[in-house]
Formats: structure tokens, C-alpha cells, sequence
């Protein structure tokens, strides 16, 4: 084995003071970011499977002289407060295809096929359609949800007032509309929710390469290449990475059943929708480590070209005004294109505003740790403000996710609808609930994670500050300013720039009806400021302990 | 400079020292007393004793038994936020590896602790420059510690130590990483500054050079002191 190789992995075992913290800060924030990524592939697959099982009920392509069948779907009633779906078809031309997904035998003319949802109510539903009994009823393979409401009548023809839809088979791969709409809708949470998942990544990274940081650069300066260090951090951070993955996937498998509960896109799923393929394994497995592995070695770029830098705790360069640039592209983008654009565009509008809070965001700490600094009369400000201007991008990783969190908080409320009857905006609120909830969940790893990696980078000079007389309350209380001031400092303003870029997609336009938005909003700021205050006191614990005698 | 053996008041003393680590022992029973102006050299093996007898007299750890005297207060006895407070006003450290904060440039550094003390920002920085100016660092005030040598470094980490006109200073091994040249600069700084303020100076080294330029050499050995207390020089 490669000697380097083998030093990486006895450092995984033996960590070192301060690192086993480190290495399960990491391995638990791959874990979660392992569990995100398998959701949003799964998701996104079980709206795949739904779609498949009902596409045909949409399919309206087929020439009218050719086509199998003609259908009409009428969604108005409701039974017990569920939407009741009623699907009448027509065969034109008796073939010898398989029936429809989900039932026995293509329906003739009177016959009735009910999903068990309406089976155990028919003796209150039969009455319109003439059957004491129903003719069969629909398999979970004809169905979107276990808890679906449909009936599927056979008639002999559909009259052309009711415009027929044209079916040329009943296996036909074509989107259902409600899931073709919750799947563009998905694009843009996975958009939304790509960067705060990134920084995630790069905060668990972070952590455990920060702890490496002074190791490595005592490496380089005994004389070890800068391809040796960078192998020795790439095989640490791979194994935590590749555990916290394996983590991730069985604690999405042992959450699927709940996960199955979300009633999105008509109703709650069946696990098998979205149960994990093996290849989704094998993705989560291979993407998530290289993507940390990746991570750490941007982190430790520092190391390997300056190790003497590091260990003498020079200063870094400022960061360039020029970055603020980057905050305009995205309204730009989505104001130019605005709500009628294809899908595309829009998507890569909003990764570039949120790519641009990233990239602006240490630049932002920075501006407001100069003014802290010049300003500051006390030693806590003072500090405080010291640590933002020195390492900017080091104090805004930890709260990065939270403050994109902000971005797109902002952005949403400007789009959120009432209209209790709609499927569409009820599928939307749901989708909103969802994805702020994978939102703050990275949002509570990465924030916690940095707090203790923050919390360990501190803990010597920490510890020679109350050797030397200053209170753990000073050292504590300027820890947790320099956490706090990046998220109000910079994330307030985010939250604004959010609603910006939603104002700019909608050309303008509040769609939000109602308190909803209000809500949301102030949900996110107390949300914020609850995880930052949970974390600052997680890492006050660590750097209390780190920071004894 | 003037290493003559003060004979002035005792400021700082240990009587029956004895501090266990578990089942090791880190004193035994050490008995010890600094004079006001007097530096004194703790000396012996590593993991004999000597940074714990550091500890132990600046309050940082309390002791099993025994006590320790700051002039006249006991502060063995005293809880945790005195002694923090007595290590703010009355001691100062200087650590091996200087232990300064990376973030604040040389003067910050210096003024940290009397800011800490509720002096105001201007008048803290202006008493630590003026301090800094006299350990030879006028021009670098506004310097980071990473833009500095080892030994500016270490003459920062002693300006910070004397600028609240502690009674002791402490120093633990305050020439460890420095080559032999610059640290007797240091060691003669640090000494020379210390003494000449009515300060007392207790400093943990493993280097004969720099207990040589102390006025007297304790030597800790198992936790006890295995020499009879001589002037060195």
C-alpha cells in the first residue's frame, strides 16, 4: 500500500486531539447530505413510476382514425373531501393489447373498475352507474396512490361535445400533467436546495480538513510533495465520506416508509415508488465521496502551495469588490426570460443568483468585519470583527447554507398561492413544506458542523486567552457574534435578494395571497435564529472543553 | 544589564505543593518563593513537574494540598472567576509558541487584555504601543503575528504580558522555538523588562542558557525540588 495511503488511513483511526469531534462532524453532515441526495434522486424517480402507471389517462396524441380508445376524465366530485376522479373509455378498435395498467380486462361498455379507495364506499357510489358491485377493482399497478379515488367506466362512445382525449395505447410513456408540472417544480427545489446541499458538503469537508490543516503543512515542511499531502487528505476524507454515505442511504431506506407519507402529487405513495435502485446506491456511493474528496482538497489548496503560511497563521488575501458583480446575471436572467420561458433557462437563472450569494457572501462578512473592527470599543466586537475580515470565507462556510436558505425563503413567498380546491397549488404548498424542510435539514447539519469546526480552529488561542486572564464568557460571546453577524449582516439582505429574483421571474408580481408569505418569512428568521443559537451553544461546549487547561 | 539578586519583599510563594493527575504525581511537595524584581529558573526532565508548578502558581490549576501566596492574598483558595481575574490584573504569561491571536496585528494583540479590563480602545492601544516601542517594535504595531519573525513574535507575546504591570510573570519555555541567538535576546528582554518594573519572573525552560540569565534554578525532579535553591549566577 501506498505509504501516504496507509498514513490516511491510520489517521482515520487515530484522529488526534480534536479530530475525532472533526471526523464525525464530517461523517455525520456526509451522512445527511448521503440521505438528501438519495431523497431528491428517489423523489424524482417515484414521480417517474407514478407517472408511468397513469400516463395513458393524459395521452392524447393519437389520431382519432387509428387510435385504440378515447377517454374523458371529469375530477369535479369529492368523496369524504377527496377529489374524485371519474375516467370514462371508449374502445374504438378491438386489439388484442394488454388491458390497461391495473385491471383485468379492458372494460366493455357499462363495466365499472374502482380503486379500492371507492370500493369499500360503492354501496354510497353506486348509484349513477347502475352496478350493485363493481366490475373489478384497480391493482396498485393502475394506481398514482394507495389512497386514490377513481373510477374507470367502459362506455360505448364519448360524445365529441366532451372533446375526447385519443389513446393509441394503454402503456403509453407520456408524463401525467400534474406530475410533468410537480416534476418542473422539482427541478427548481433541486436547484434551490443544490447549494445550501454544497455548502453542506463543503462545510462537512471543511471541518475535518481544517483539523488536518496544520498536520499536512508540518508534513510538507518535513518534506513531503504536494501530491503526497493532497493523497493523504483525499484517502481521510474518502473513507468518513464513503461511511457517511453508507449511513445516508440506509437511514433514507429506514425512512421510506415515512417518507411514502407525503401526500404529494394526488396522494401518499407506495415505497416501491420510491424504494432506491441499485444504481442509485452506486450514484450516492461514488458522488458523494468525490464531491467531499473534492471539497477538502479546494480546502487545503492553501496547505500545499503555502504549508509555512499555515503554520504561521498568515494573513490571506482580500477578497475582490468585483464579486458583487456576479448578483446581477440572475434577475437579469429570469426578468428577461420571465414566467412564459422554457424551463431551462429559468433553472440556470436561479442556480446563478444562488451560485451568486455564495460567491458574494465572504466578501459581504468581510465589509461588515471591517466595520465591526474599526468601530469596536470592546474586546468582543473587536475580535469578532477581527476573525470575519481575516477569514471571510471561513466564517461564512458554517452559515452559508443558512443564509441560501434565506435566498430561497425570499424567493418563494413570493409564490405562494391559496386556493383550497386546487391540486396544483395544494401539490405546490406541500412541495414549499418539503423543500424548506430539506432546507433547514442542511441547514441544521452544515450549521452545527461548522460550529464545531469553528469551535476546535479556536480552541488553542482560546485556551492561552484563559490562561492569561480573559474570561470564557469574552471568548465565547465573540465566537458567537462572529457567527451570528454573517447571518443577520448578510442573510437579511439575501432573504431580500430572493424575493428579488422571484419578483423579476413573475415580472414584477406578489402572486402570494394572504398571510402566507408574511409567514414565511418571519418562519425563516425565527428559524435562523433558533439553529444559530443551538449551534453557537454546541460549539460553545466544544470550545469550553477544547479550551480547559 | 543588571542580573544582581534582588533582596527585596517576597511576592509570590508555593508551601507543600502537591498535585495528582489520577494516579500520577505532578507535585510532591514543593515549596517555593519569588521576590519581587528576581527571576527564577524552574528547571528539570520533561514530565517532571515544572509546568505543572507553573500551573499551580499562576492559578491555572489549584493544588491537592498546599497553598499558594500573591502577596497577600491566598490563591489557591480563591474560586475560578477570581483567579481569572487575578491572572488578568496581577500575572502575565509568555508561551512557547507565543500563542498570539493570528487575526489582530501586534498593538491589538497587546491592548486585548486591558480592552478585557474595560479600558477604552484608544487608551488601550495607545499603552500597548508605547510598550511595544520599548521591546523594539515601534514600526511593527500594526503588523500580524504571521508577518512577523519568531522573535518580533515572541517580544509581542512579552509586551502583552507586561503591559498590565503584572507582580509575576510567567514563561513557559518562552525560548523553545527560537534559535539560540534570538532567544537570548528574548529571554535577556523578557528578564531585563520584567525586573526592571519591580516584576518577578518565573521561567519553565529546559535551556541552561536561558537559567543562566535568571537569577536563581529550581529543579523539579519526580515532583519535587532535588536541589538545594542557589543563585545560578
Amino acid at each position: 500500500m501506498n505509504p501516504m495511503t496507509e498514513l490516511g488511513l491510520r489517521f482515520v483511526r487515530r484522529p488526534g486531539p480534536g479530530g475525532r469531534a472533526a471526523n464525525l462532524a464530517a461523517f455525520g453532515a456526509t451522512a445527511v447530505v448521503a440521505l438528501l441526495v438519495t431523497f431528491l434522486i428517489a423523489g424524482s424517480l417515484g414521480l417517474s413510476h407514478r407517472s408511468e402507471r397513469i400516463g395513458w389517462r393524459s395521452a392524447d396524441k393519437a389520431d382519432p382514425t387509428t387510435a385504440i380508445g378515447s377517454l374523458n376524465l371529469d375530477d369535479d366530485q369529492r368523496v369524504d373531501g377527496h377529489r374524485l376522479s371519474v375516467l370514462d373509455l371508449a374502445v374504438l378498435r378491438p386489439s388484442e393489447l394488454a388491458p390497461p395498467p391495473g385491471l383485468d380486462h379492458t372494460p366493455k361498455p357499462g363495466e365499472v373498475f374502482v380503486s379500492p379507495e371507492v370500493a369499500k364506499r360503492w354501496s354510497s357510489l353506486s348509484k349513477p352507474y347502475g352496478a350493485d358491485k363493481p366490475t373489478g377493482v384497480i391493482s396498485d399497478k393502475g394506481l398514482s396512490s394507495p389512497e386514490e379515488f377513481i373510477i374507470i367506466r367502459g362506455v360505448r362512445t364519448i360524445p365529441s361535445d366532451q372533446r375526447p382525449q385519443y389513446v393509441s395505447s394503454w402503456n403509453e410513456k407520456v408524463w401525467d400533467s400534474r406530475m410533468a408540472g410537480l416534476l418542473i417544480a422539482v427541478a427548481f427545489g433541486i436547484i434551490l436546495v443544490l447549494f445550501p446541499i454544497l455548502s453542506l458538503v463543503g462545510q462537512a469537508a471543511g471541518v475535518a480538513a481544517k483539523r488536518r490543516e496544520h498536520r499536512l503543512a508540518a508534513l510538507r515542511l518535513a518534506g513531503a510533495t504536494r501530491t503526497q499531502v493532497l493523497r493523504l487528505s483525499a484517502v481521510e476524507q474518502a473513507v468518513l465520506a464513503a461511511a457517511g454515505a453508507v449511513v445516508g442511504l440506509i437511514g433514507y431506506t429506514a425512512l421510506s416508509p415515512l417518507i411514502a407519507q407525503i401526500p404529494l402529487g394526488g396522494g401518499r405513495w407506495y415505497v416501491g415508488d420510491i424504494t432506491v435502485q441499485w444504481w442509485t446506491v452506486l450514484v450516492v456511493l461514488v458522488a458523494v465521496p468525490i464531491l467531499s474528496v473534492i471539497s477538502a482538497l479546494i480546502g487545503l489548496g492553501r496547505v500545499s502551495i503555502t504549508p509555512l503560511g499555515v503554520v504561521r497563521g498568515q494573513t490571506r488575501k482580500g477578497l475582490s469588490v468585483l464579486r458583487i458583480g456576479l448578483l446581477v446575471i440572475g434577475p437579469v436572467m429570469l426578468a428577461y426570460y420571465g414566467m412564459r420561458a422554457a424551463v431551462l433557462p429559468l433553472l440556470i437563472a436561479v442556480g446563478f443568483a444562488a451560485l451568486a450569494v455564495r460567491v458574494v457572501g465572504p466578501w459581504a462578512v468581510q465589509l461588515v468585519g471591517k466595520a465591526m473592527a474599526k468601530a469596536a470599543n470592546g474586546p468582543v466586537t473587536l475580535l469578532a470583527g477581527r476573525r470575519l475580515v481575516d477569514d471571510p470565507k471561513g466564517a461564512f462556510r458554517p452559515v452559508a447554507a443558512l443564509v441560501l436558505s434565506g435566498f430561497v425563503t425570499g424567493f418563494i413567498s413570493v409564490f405562494m398561492p391559496t386556493g383550497e380546491d386546487d391540486p396544483s397549488f395544494n401539490d405546490l404548498r406541500i412541495g414549499v413544506a418539503l423543500l424548506l424542510s430539506l432546507v433547514f435539514l442542511t441547514v441544521a447539519a452544515s450549521t452545527a458542523a461548522g460550529a464545531v469546526g469553528t469551535a476546535l480552529d479556536q480552541a488553542a488561542p482560546a485556551r492561552a486567552l484563559r490562561r492569561s486572564g480573559v474570561p470564557l464568557s469574552v471568548i465565547e460571546r465573540a465566537a458567537r457574534v462572529a457567527t451570528v453577524v454573517p447571518v443577520v449582516g448578510v442573510g437579511l439582505p439575501v432573504v431580500g435578494f430572493g424575493a428579488l429574483c422571484g419578483l423579476a421571474l413573475s415580472g414584477g408580481k406578489v402572486l402570494t395571497e394572504g398571510s402566507s408569505g408574511v409567514l414565511l418569512l418571519l418562519g425563516q428568521v425565527v428559524a435562523g435564529l433558533v439553529l444559530v443559537t443551538v449551534a453557537g451553544a454546541a460549539g460553545a461546549l466544544v470550545l469550553r472543553k477544547a479550551s480547559a487547561n | 544589564m543588571n542580573f544582581q539578586s534582588p533582596q527585596s519583599q517576597v511576592v509570590l510563594s508555593g508551601h507543600g505543593l502537591v498535585k495528582h493527575y489520577g494516579s500520577v504525581v505532578g507535585l510532591a511537595g514543593v515549596d517555593v518563593a519569588v521576590r519581587s524584581g528576581e527571576a527564577l529558573a524552574v528547571m528539570g526532565p520533561s514530565g517532571n513537574g515544572k509546568t505543572t508548578l507553573l500551573h499551580v502558581l499562576a492559578g491555572i490549576l489549584t493544588p491537592d494540598q498546599g497553598e499558594v501566596w500573591l502577596g497577600g492574598e491566598r490563591v489557591d483558595q480563591l474560586n475560578d472567576a477570581a483567579r481569572t481575574v487575578l491572572r488578568r490584573r496581577r500575572l502575565g504569561f509568555v508561551f512557547q509558541d507565543n500563542q498570539l491571536l493570528a487575526e489582530l496585528p501586534a498593538d491589538e494583540n497587546v491592548a486585548l487584555p486591558l480592552m478585557v479590563d474595560g479600558l477604552s480602545r484608544r487608551e488601550a492601544i495607545g499603552r500597548a504601543r508605547t510598550i511595544l516601542a520599548q521591546v523594539g517594535l515601534a514600526a511593527e504595531v500594526g503588523r500580524r503575528p504571521g508577518e512577523l519573525s519568531g522573535g518580533q513574535a515572541q517580544r509581542v507575546a512579552i509586551a502583552r504580558a507586561l503591559v498590565g504591570e503584572p507582580q509575576v510573570v510567567f514563561a513557559d519555555e518562552p525560548t523553545g522555538a527560537l534559535d539560540a541567538a534570538t532567544g537570548s535576546q528574548v529571554i535577556d528582554l523578557l528578564v531585563g523588562a520584567a525586573t526592571y518594573r519591580g516584576a518577578a519572573v518565573v521561567v519553565v525552560t529546559h535551556d541552561n542558557a536561558v537559567a543562566a540569565r535568571c537569577h536563581r534554578a529550581l529543579h523539579i525532579v519526580d515532583g519535587r525540588v532535588s536541589d538545594a535553591m542557589g543563585a545560578v549566577r
